[in-house]
């Protein structure tokens, strides 16, 4: 039952089977992050295929969470992992030398980011935010250290301004579960931007899965206790009214008063609770109206099937008259000769064994709890999300941002076109390397390869860097043009970006001044080409977008063809364009 | 000793990449398994340690770059 055990390769190979089984419903998982964790998909497939979702964990781009809140708002689920301490790469010692301003800045753009985030998934029928924590890097710290803080103030920033379709995750608690060093590969880490391990991810899956299956109806519904040693201890044929105990006074008597509180307090969430136990109906008749020390009294207990029939039965006939599905029923037993009956009878009801030392019972208990988390939103959730909505108020209307528009033009986007540079040759061929998404040609060329073009008039290197007020992300992108004698026409060999920065319309303003560029060099005709490979399909239509005409198209390439004079520039007014040749 | 090592090796990979054990051989890499990218070789690197109960160094995980340097490591690590 507990998959947490189970080998990392065993849970691939059943996720694949069942993958085979389950064909309808599926359930569609986005997640979107900042650091890689694609281990987590067969971790998280799993345990949900087992109780029949069809679940199918796909990834937004890496570190594109912004964008890509846009892009996924028709999904069913969103979680994201949203990690500090790669926020900005190396931030987790960045940030401790940062003067007073420099944190300030990085703390308004991460809200903002979070608030554009949250509305853009407001439609989302469910998303999970991981809350932030420093615990990777700052677990055995003594003093405070801004990582902290800023953790600290995001989480508080979170908690405010979630809609009701969003839940939290406690990261640090699933932390705690597993062991912070044995969660975290900094192996990995360093050489990949993947933190996480395999222990860590089934401890996450595991933490989850209640949101899960209640969104999908698959929350319990009811629970049932046995009575002799399972809400009290001793049996009362035997031990009789005076000597059964459930007192919190007593050593026997204190884990089940504990218990029963705890089943009272799960009553008034909402789930009902039943008795199924072999005794003489009015014995237990008369302990649940008269005896001291029972909390769990008529007024909670929805059904009572005290009597000698057998238990298998008795679930049956509750199932029945209370018209609910045995798969929303959990069973609390102690005897393992019932357990074992009632799993095997029933298999869809979920049976927990009182464990035999009683002192992990309440333990046990609370771990279980997860399986009764119903989604819906409480008269308690309304009360909280209405104390939030006033903090907001209190503290005065904050600039909000209504739309990507409005967020991309506050990031004082600047763009620095590199012409036939020599001294970023190493860049542009790494570039044409590893660069797979945002790339309509996928042509890998060498060091050498690339200073023959800039050597060569008849091609053309444009390379650009982009900045924002909160940093520089370097040369990302470029296009190599062959000019082939300027004789008016050009072909686009290579057009790439990295997609680090996609989504910020760079590549609009980029064509826009490339046109300028090809202008100079009397170029009236540009032919360009999409070739296709398994991962660059997002930019098919790219060259539809810039004003270019199909001219052939087969499976694996299309050809296009502009002419320059019919060219419609996209002027992204907040983005500034500058050549650095031109001083 | 060591055949029964390539088995184990040759299970991890066909679980792994969903691929049958006898499709593997010295030959094997991401060229010829479509599956093996750079996201499931973490995959591959994950199971093997948990099949072998030991862990690779960062060098060792960026040298497996196919079959033969994969069994290599494996044995040298674990022998």
């Amino acid at each position: 039952m507990n998959y947490i055990d189970e080998k990392y390769l065993y849970i691939i190979s059943e996720n694949r089977r069942l993958s085979k089984q389950l064909v309808n419903n599926e359930i569609n998982i986005v997640i979107l992050s900042n650091i890689i964790v694609h281990q987590i998909k067969e971790i998280l497939e799993y345990p949900l295929r087992t109780e029949g979702i069809n679940a199918k964990v796909e990834f937004g781009d890496y570190d594109n969470i912004v964008q890509d809140s846009q892009k996924y708002i028709g999904s069913s689920l969103v979680i994201i992992f949203w990690e500090l301490c790669n926020i900005i790469d190396g931030l987790q010692y960045k940030i401790e030398l940062l003067s007073e301003n420099g944190f300030e800045t990085i703390i308004e753009k991460l809200k903002l980011e979070i608030d554009l985030v949250l509305k853009n998934l407001q439609k989302t029928s469910l998303v999970l935010i991981n809350k932030f924590t420093s615990l990777h890097f700052l677990n055995s710290n003594i003093r405070e250290r801004n990582l902290h803080i800023l953790g600290d103030q995001l989480n508080k920033h979170l908690k405010k301004a979630i809609n009701a379709n969003v839940r939290l995750v406690d990261l640090e608690k699933v932390l705690s579960i597993v062991g912070v060093e044995k969660s975290i590969d900094f192996r990995t880490f360093y050489s990949s931007k993947a933190l996480y391990t395999v222990d860590f991810f089934k401890a996450y899956a595991e933490y989850i899965k209640p949101f899960i299956m209640s969104v999908n109806g698959k929350a319990k519904k009811i629970l049932i206790f046995d009575c002799d040693n399972t809400l009290w201890n001793g049996i009362l044929g035997e031990d009789g009214f005076d000597k059964i105990e459930m007192s919190s006074r007593t050593k026997a008597g204190a884990v089940f008063y504990e218990i029963q509180a705890l089943a009272v307090d799960l009553q008034k969430q909402g789930i009902l609770i039943g008795l199924n136990s072999k005794n003489n109906p009015d014995d237990v008749d008369e302990v649940i109206r008269f005896h001291p020390d029972m909390q769990l009294k008529d007024e909670y207990i929805t059904i009572n099937k005290s009597n000698w029939s057998d238990k298998v039965s008795n679930l049956r006939e509750i199932a029945d008259e209370l018209n609910i599905g045995l798969d929303s029923f959990v069973v609390i037993d102690d005897s393992p000769f019932e357990v074992n009956l009632i799993k095997k009878e029933l298999p869809e009801v979920t049976v927990l064994q009182v464990p035999v030392e009683l002192y992990k019972y309440p333990k046990m208990f609370r771990e279980n709890m997860g399986l009764f988390y119903n989604h819906s939103i409480t008269a308690e959730d309304r009360k909280k999300i209405g104390m939030y909505k006033q903090q907001e108020k209190r503290e005065g209307v904050k600039k909000k941002f209504t739309d990507i528009e409005d967020y991309l033009e506050s990031l004082e986007l600047k763009m620095t076109i590199h012409e036939n540079n020599n001294s970023i040759i190493h860049r542009i061929s790494q570039l044409t390397q590893k660069t797979n998404q945002f790339n309509l040609t996928t042509k890998r060329y060498t060091e050498g390869d690339i200073k023959n073009f800039i050597e060569n008039k008849n091609f053309v290197i444009v390379a650009f860097s982009i900045s924002d007020k909160f940093g520089d992300s370097g040369v990302t992108g470029l296009c190599i043009v062959n000019l082939y004698n300027k004789i008016q026409s050009a072909e686009i060999d290579s057009f790439l970006m990295s997609c680090r920065i996609i989504g910020r319309n760079i590549e609009y303003a980029f064509v826009d001044y490339l046109m300028n560029i090809l202008n100079r060099y009397k170029i009236n005709t540009i032919t360009a080409n999409y070739i296709r490979t398994k991962k660059n399909e997002q930019v098919k239509e790219f060259y539809d977008r810039c004003s270019f005409s199909l001219t052939k198209s087969t499976n694996s390439v299309r050809n296009y063809t502009l002419d320059r004079s019919n060219y419609k520039p996209k002027r992204f007014n907040y983005i500034e364009v500058i050549n650095e040749s031109q001083y | 000793m060591n055949h029964n090592i390539e088995d184990r090796i040759k299970y991890v990979i066909s679980t792994v990449f969903g691929i049958p054990a006898g499709e593997i051989n010295y030959e094997s890499s991401p060229r010829t398994i479509v599956s093996w990218d750079s996201l499931k070789h973490m995959n591959l690197v994950i199971a093997l340690e948990e099949e072998f109960r030991f862990k690779f160094t960062d060098e060792e995980i960026l040298s497996m770059k196919d079959y033969t340097s994969i069994k290599q490591t494996v044995i040298d690590s674990v022998f």
